[in-house]
């Protein structure tokens, strides 16, 4: 056997190793649905949140309105627009100037519209009756705040986290988290939300009704509390049924209609079929449901009311679609995609149950990431006849 | 466990009967074209030689003798590039005299006769015929059809999948070869001591799977299967699961579990030479990708791949990139200078357009594809990141000898990784 180097290779063949032919399937595509189905949701939350606006005219005597009053859904498309830009800006600025960064406009945009979708705006009916930030919840004040956790996620935990290769926390959860820090007691603690009104504020576990009076001295149950959250401001509330799963008017805009999220992230599975983690997904609300009945078998109330409470308070349907299935963030392998669900179900349910924190699974999502690396080891299973 | 779909590009090919191609005018046969080590020549420059002598031969146990595709002179030993190793091999170049002249390096038995002949003189022939796996291992057929006795070989299985998604050689065999194929068979039985026989192929290939039904259906103790059979069950354990259900693992061989996996063309070329005398001079090569009439051609070994580009009218100016021997598993080779081998299954040409295709390598994304997409459960990129690290402990760790080199991971990778051609290196 000889080697010859002498001979060259002609220059017009390409020479790669095999195979040479690749599936449809590139990370740009995977970006570009997933942007698709993100902007479905947007276009839907604005549509149903353009009746709404901001702040309501039931604030006159704050001072509040008249400024800046504008169709909530308006609100969520120009928080749309600035956490997609600032996104891709920053990845172009620093893909330009670092030069082992790649830029992955399609992947930042699609980081900027969770960012828009998971950040709370709109004002709840009662508000006026609660310690709310108010200038957070609505334009302008929260352009900027949107504009923060897209930069500080994008530069933070997307990129200089993805330095050391694998990422550990979910970029756009962690950042909200941080951002929101100073705001916990009023933002994320429902307790918190009644202290100065009521005399010990909502009871999760028991979902205890009459507990609760408002600032007009009306006694509230705990469904009627979550009617006036997330119903229509200044209109009749409806249903809990229908505002849970139809059109939450204040909250994540991203889980403003639960039903829009599950058939958009049901189309988005079946496009990506095993380049989305859906066993996240499955496992994560599975959990949560069979947690929800648990409780209720603990500490009794309405299951029906729990379980709209457990899965759709916070939006946990957009996170559980949108944010648990962060492909950097989560276990390569399936059982560690099962285990990482179930522990977000379960962690979600005792957050929400025994801590009062609104959106629990957003807490929830930032611990189990944690546990990541330990779920990649062992989840490890044995190749073929071993 | 579902396998990932891989399109096939095969509808024009797989209606295209055989065609014979002519004779090169200097034939270029390559010295180890089977897995082990090189042969030595066994003429020198200026010897004549016939059609079908044998022309290098080797002493080792794992070897097959190669012969001269035509009859000439001998004019040069030197090497060329060989896609069976990816690198320069030596080389017997022959000038063709044109004359055709046959030698007898075989005798030939009649089929009345193969009931009474010896296993070990089947062996003998195939041996003498210089017959290796067609379907791109190249190990000599010889030995694999004589596995140690205390493994009776109960399942003797005809890989007739072809899942190459250009590759359309066997198929054309399935169809115009049948009743040889039959007779391959029968040999194959006869040295195994009549195992039962379960032939393998896709519903797809709708020209093969009546034919196959009417040779095959009604021979003894033999099934036809046509099933909806993916790439990946061309390999021969994956293909053994969805038949017999085992798993067999890397450290064992087919054998040991009681089953011998043969190709088409192999099967095909050990009836040619039991029966006709026939070393394994010339096989037949799909011709496809990007050009307008696919083909398939029954290509004397050693003919220069240029030859069928040129007589195909095919301006090598529009061709980017030619692969020998399937895109999966085959390799893109430098230059078409190289000959045919007895491994060359398909000659696949791309044009410009197909390399305009995103094919950069970013990073992963972690989208776990590659995990759930491997035919044998390995974690491509878990042994990639170890390989790169490196950390070749945590690699082995993780099995990556256990890979079969299917590409699959690659295929499926959206990142454009090559996880497969990375890990086949690292075994």
């Amino acid at each position: 056997m000889t080697n010859n180097p002498s001979v060259e290779k002609p220059k017009d063949l390409v020479v790669s190793p095999p195979p040479q032919i690749t599936g449809t399937m590139s990370k740009t595509r995977v970006m570009a649905y997933t942007f698709a189905a993100l902007l479905a949701i947007t276009i839907i939350t604005a549509i149903l949140w353009w009746p709404a606006m901001t702040p309501h005219p039931d604030l006159d005597y704050l001072g509040l309105t008249g400024l800046f009053a504008m169709p909530l859904g308006a609100i969520l498309l120009l928080n749309a627009l600035i956490a997609v830009g600032v996104a891709v800006v920053s990845d172009f600025i620093i893909g330009k100037a670092a030069a082992d960064s790649e830029i992955n406009t399609m992947s930042a945009a699609v980081f900027g519209l969770i960012v828009a979708l998971s950040y709370s705006i709109g004002v709840p009916t009662m508000a006026m009756g609660e310690m709310m930030p108010i200038s957070m919840l609505s334009a302008p004040g929260c352009f900027i705040y949107v504009a923060l956790i897209s930069f500080i996620g994008l530069v933070g935990f997307k990129k200089l986290q993805g330095l050391k290769g694998r990422k550990l926390f979910n970029p756009a959860a962690t950042a909200k988290l941080l951002v929101l820090l100073p705001f916990i007691t009023s933002t994320f603690l429902i307790k918190e939300h009644w202290a100065p009104f009521a005399e010990g504020g909502l009871e999760v576990p028991k979902l205890a009704s009459n507990l609760v009076t408002d600032y007009m001295g009306t006694q509230l149950t705990f469904s009627g509390y979550l009617q006036g959250c997330y119903g229509l401001p200044g209109a009749e509330p409806g249903s809990l049924n229908s505002i849970m799963l139809l059109t939450k008017f204040h909250g994540w805009p991203g889980g403003a209609s639960s039903i829009a999220v599950i058939i958009i992230g049901a189309i988005l599975i079946f496009f990506l079929r095993d380049y989305f983690k859906w066993r996240i997904t499955a496992t994560y609300f599975g959990s949560a449901i069979a947690m929800s009945l648990i409780m209720t078998g603990i500490y009794g109330g309405d299951p029906i009311t729990r379980l709209l409470f457990e899965l759709f308070i916070g939006s946990s349907i957009f996170l559980g679609f949108f944010m648990a299935t962060d492909p950097a963030t989560t276990p390569y392998s399936r059982t560690g995609q099962i285990i990482f669900g179930i522990g977000l179900g379960v962690l979600t349910v005792i957050i929400q149950t025994y801590m009062n924190f609104f959106g629990g699974a957003l807490l929830a999502l930032v611990i189990m990431n944690l546990t990541v690396p330990l779920l990649d080891r062992i989840g490890i299973h044995k190749p073929f006849g071993r | 466990m579902p396998y990932e779909h891989i399109k096939e590009v095969k509808d024009q090919a797989r209606i295209t009967p055989i065609e014979i191609f002519p004779d090169p005018k200097t034939a270029i046969v390559i010295l180890n074209q089977h897995s082990g080590k090189p042969l030595s020549p066994l003429v020198a420059v200026g010897d004549l030689v016939e059609m079908g002598q044998k022309i290098a031969d080797s002493k080792e146990r794992i070897s097959s003798p190669i012969h001269s595709p035509i009859s000439g002179k001998v004019v040069k030993i030197g090497n060329i590039y060989s896609h069976c190793s990816e690198t320069f091999m030596d080389a017997i170049y022959i000038e063709n005299d044109g004359k055709k002249t046959k030698a007898k390096t075989l005798l030939p038995i009649s089929e009345s006769e193969l009931e009474k002949t010896k296993p070990d003189a089947l062996l003998n022939i195939i041996h003498e015929a210089g017959i290796i796996g067609l379907g791109g291992a190249g190990f000599p057929t010889h030995i694999k059809l004589s596995p140690p006795a205390e493994f009776p070989i109960k399942n003797l299985v005809v890989n007739a999948t072809e899942g190459e998604p250009y590759d359309t050689a066997d198929e054309r065999l399935l169809i115009e070869k049948t009743a040889n194929l039959l007779r391959g068979v029968k040999v194959i039985k006869k040295i195994l001591g009549n195992p039962k026989v379960t032939v393998a192929t896709k519903v797809s290939k709708a020209e093969a799977v009546p034919k196959l039904q009417e040779v095959f259906g009604s021979e003894p103790d033999t099934t036809v299967i046509a099933g909806h059979f993916k790439y990946q069950q061309g390999d021969a354990s994956v293909l053994q699961k969805a038949l017999f259900g085992y798993e067999t693992p890397p450290t064992k061989r087919s054998y040991e579990m009681g089953c011998i996996v043969q190709n088409v063309a192999t099967i095909n070329a050990i009836a040619n030479a039991v029966f006709e005398g026939e070393p394994l001079i010339s096989r037949v090569v799909a011709f496809n990708g990007d050009v307008v009439q696919p083909k398939n051609l029954l290509v004397k070994i050693g003919t220069p791949i240029s030859d069928v580009f040129n007589q195909n009218n095919i301006d090598m100016k529009d061709v980017r990139q030619v692969v020998v021997g399937g895109v999966m598993m085959g390799h893109a080779i430098p230059t078409t200078e190289a000959p045919i081998t007895k491994r060359s299954s398909s000659i696949i040409a791309f044009s410009e357009s197909k390399n305009k295709k995103e094919q950069k390598q970013t990073a992963c994304i972690h989208c776990a594809k590659c995990i759930s997409a491997c035919p044998v459960k390995l974690h491509p990129i878990l042994i990639y990141n170890a390989i790169m690290k490196p950390d070749m402990d945590k690699a082995e760790k993780l099995w990556n000898k256990d890979c079969i080199g299917c590409g699959t991971c690659s295929y499926v990778c959206p990142s454009r990784i090559p996880l497969a051609s990375t890990i086949m290196a690292s075994r």
